[in-house]
């Protein structure tokens, strides 16, 4: 299970970092930002999970019940609100580019150029 | 009731970060109703109020670290002293000077932007603060996601102010620095969640000793290569600095000084704190740090020398001075010594205060010329020679003028680095970056020009900044820092060493020739850009060879940054292949 977890961790990384790489589109390149975002979320909640535990909520067990790991969970919530915030900022951007450029192709775009 | 200094300071150090963030959230909410003025006013009063309280921290820590756990979690929870449930700020008093400094720049900078932000209500300064209060945070914290959590409130501030004059450029600029420092942040929180794997732990301290206990171990190593990834991209070393031209040459010149001052820097400082508090019990990442990572300093101080001198667009010659001087920084952190970490931290502030103050004068000339190329302005400046001497002391200054902040802490550093390839590196960033800023003086505000080189054809841009500033106003914050910076490292040198010990007790052997190599760095720094002046158009064909062989070079790094994010991001990856490999066959 374990071993999964990081292997679709690692892949996921991957393919998000090629798709970026390759990219020709801004508005493609955030998808591919968040599919590497994904990737840390699934590691996170790897390092985290064991084997035959519950949910980290106590409210109905007995403390002292197997569970996993709370704080992986913290982190991947706190990132995911972070992460809500950059896309949001970056599709904002694009858009503000793509009114001035007329553009999204990044092959297209540098911002300062040469005199010709 | 009186407390005793250390029980108040431990009392008060959550406010170094709640008072920006709560100042800042007032601001935004009362924006449309305060008179104008107010959220100037205000901002400076609370960054000013800042560096008091940072300064008074740092003084407070002089016997010992002062720690504040969050919300009463103070370890041992419960009884059991292997659970650490709270989140802790630790003040020591390296990280209060650097937190006050990061407090003064901002000070500097609302005072160089008076005014220039009328149109957008108090936005401009709401997302300053933010961005102080995560400078502060990551200075002070002393738990890794935490550090992450302020590295990425730091970075969506900066995104945010880059992209604010909404020009073509800025917009591209602003989206190629989001996506390379996004994508550095995502491999830092993965490289956060590995050490826990291995260490359970979150918090420095406790982290470092399960590390060093533990036999060397990948997942460990792993961990250190992707949080290094990601704050040496903050920091814009080589190969991982792409981002930074691009962005700091378009950001708004207030904004710039905080860039090139603090911000990239502070990216070393938190790396040099995770390699001497968390990982110093790790030999083969000591290894890294003490070889690899000097190597990387070497290239980013070279190649970001040449780069600055083949500019005209003064805001983006200045980036690649930032990344040249951040090389040297390296290089100094790189040693994991007291002597290199006392020039490390002394080369913070002198570069941070110079820097900023050449920002300030390109926001000047962007003011009164809309442009800051040095070619299109050539002569203009005279109108505006009180600038013009301002930009005469900080480009001598940068390039090792034997007096001053600066100098003494490239003597420390010397002094820190072992090996001919740190000084030569050290030797040619140093007078490359001095002697474009110098370059450019006098072709603006000297109407001293030469056949002008490899610069012709590198970018450029007009641009337009609000205009109607006085210049008193803008000059008196650069001419403070200026005057600053020109003070004598000894004034602060019982400080900077109990700081710098505090963090890296490590001593190691002096190296010598620091003297000849200052010598040879400030002649270089005039001879440079005096040849350059003097140039005439190669008309004779040995000339031409000549002048054809000293370009391509140039053409060739000019390439390489290409302003495209799809290229940094494949440099990037390139980077942390270089560092994994280090580790695993180095």
């Amino acid at each position: 299970m374990n071993v999964l977890a990081w292997c679709v961790a690692a892949w996921l990384l991957g393919v998000g970092i090629y798709g970026i790489v390759t990219s020709r589109h801004y508005v493609h390149l955030i998808g591919c930002m968040t599919v590497c975002q994904s990737a840390t979320y699934v590691l996170l909640l790897g390092i985290g999970f064991r084997w035959g535990a519950g949910p980290p909520i106590f409210y109905d067990h007995p403390p002292g019940t197997p569970a996993v790991d709370p704080v992986m969970q913290a982190l991947v919530l706190t990132d995911i609100v972070v992460g809500a915030a950059m896309t949001a900022l970056l599709l904002a951007i694009a858009l503000q580019v793509h009114k001035r450029r007329g553009t999204l192709d990044p092959q297209h775009l540098r911002p300062l150029r040469p005199r010709e | 009731m009186t407390m005793a200094g250390p029980e108040l300071a431990h009392q008060l150090t959550p406010l170094a970060v709640l008072l920006p963030l709560g100042v800042a959230f007032l601001l935004l909410a009362l924006s449309h109703w305060l008179p104008p003025r107010t959220a100037d006013v205000t901002a400076l009063v609370i960054a000013l109020g800042l560096m008091v309280l940072c300064g008074w921290l740092g003084a407070e820590s002089w016997h010992g670290p002062i720690v504040h756990w969050f919300g009463g979690w103070t370890p041992p929870v419960s009884g059991k002293p292997d659970v650490m449930l709270g989140i802790a700020f630790s003040v020591d008093p390296a990280s209060a000077a650097v937190a006050a400094f990061c407090a003064l720049l901002f000070a500097g900078s609302f005072v160089f932007a008076w005014g220039y932000f009328d149109k957008v209500h108090a936005h401009f300064h709401v997302l300053m603060l933010l961005f102080l209060a995560a400078m502060i945070g990551f200075c002070l914290t002393r738990d890794v996601f935490n550090l992450f959590v302020w590295f990425e409130l730091m970075g969506i501030a900066a995104f945010a102010l880059t992209a604010y004059p909404l020009g073509k450029s800025s917009l591209e600029g602003a989206f190629n620095f989001t996506i390379a420092n996004a994508l550095g942040s995502f491999l830092m929180l993965a490289g956060v969640g590995l050490l826990y794997a291995r260490t359970g732990t979150l918090d420095f301290v406790t982290m470092g000793r399960i590390i060093a206990s533990l036999p060397p171990d990948p997942v460990i190593a792993g961990g250190f290569c992707l949080v290094a990834t990601a704050l040496l991209t903050k920091a814009a070393i080589v190969p991982f600095n792409m981002w930074l031209s691009d962005a700091h040459a378009v950001a708004p010149s207030p904004v710039s000084v905080i860039f090139s001052g603090v911000m990239v820097s502070l990216g070393l400082f938190g790396l040099l704190k995770l390699v001497a508090i968390v990982f110093a019990g790790d030999p083969r990442v000591m290894m890294l740090v003490h070889i690899g990572l000097f190597w990387l300093g070497v290239a980013t101080a070279v190649v970001g020398g040449l780069m600055a001198w083949a500019q005209r667009h003064l805001k983006r010659l200045l980036a690649f001075s930032t990344i040249s001087h951040l090389g040297v920084m390296l290089i100094a952190v790189a040693s994991v010594s007291a002597i290199g970490t006392e020039g490390f931290l002394v080369y913070l502030v002198g570069h941070g205060l110079v820097k900023g103050a050449l920002f300030m004068i390109a926001g000047v000339l962007l003011a009164r010329f809309n442009s800051v190329d040095e070619i299109e302005l050539y002569g203009e400046g005279r109108s505006i020679w009180p600038a013009g001497i301002a930009m005469g002391v900080a480009g001598l200054l940068l390039g090792g003028l034997p007096w001053g902040l600066l100098h003494d802490a490239t003597d420390s550093v010397h002094a820190g680095s072992h090996g001919l390839a740190g000084v030569v590196a050290i030797v040619a960033g140093t007078a490359l970056t001095g002697a474009a800023v110098l370059r450019a003086t006098a072709r603006i505000f000297l109407r001293w020009s030469g056949v002008p080189g490899v610069e012709r054809v590198a970018p450029t841009e007009r641009e337009r900044e609000k205009g109607d500033r006085p210049l008193w106003l803008m000059l008196l914050p650069c001419a403070v820092m200026l005057a600053i910076a020109l003070l004598p490292a000894d004034l602060a040198e019982s400080f900077v060493h109990r700081a710098a010990t505090g963090l890296v007790a490590r001593a190691i052997p002096h190296a010598g020739g620091g003297t000849q190599a200052a010598a040879i760095t400030f002649a270089l720094t005039i001879l440079i850009p005096a040849a350059s002046l003097l140039r005439h158009r190669p008309t004779r064909r040995l000339a031409r060879v000549a002048a054809h062989v000293e370009t391509a070079p140039f053409y060739g790094l000019h390439v390489l940054h290409s302003g495209r994010v799809t290229d940094y991001v494949v440099w990037m990856m390139v980077g942390l292949a270089v560092l994994a490999g280090w580790l695993k066959f180095g």
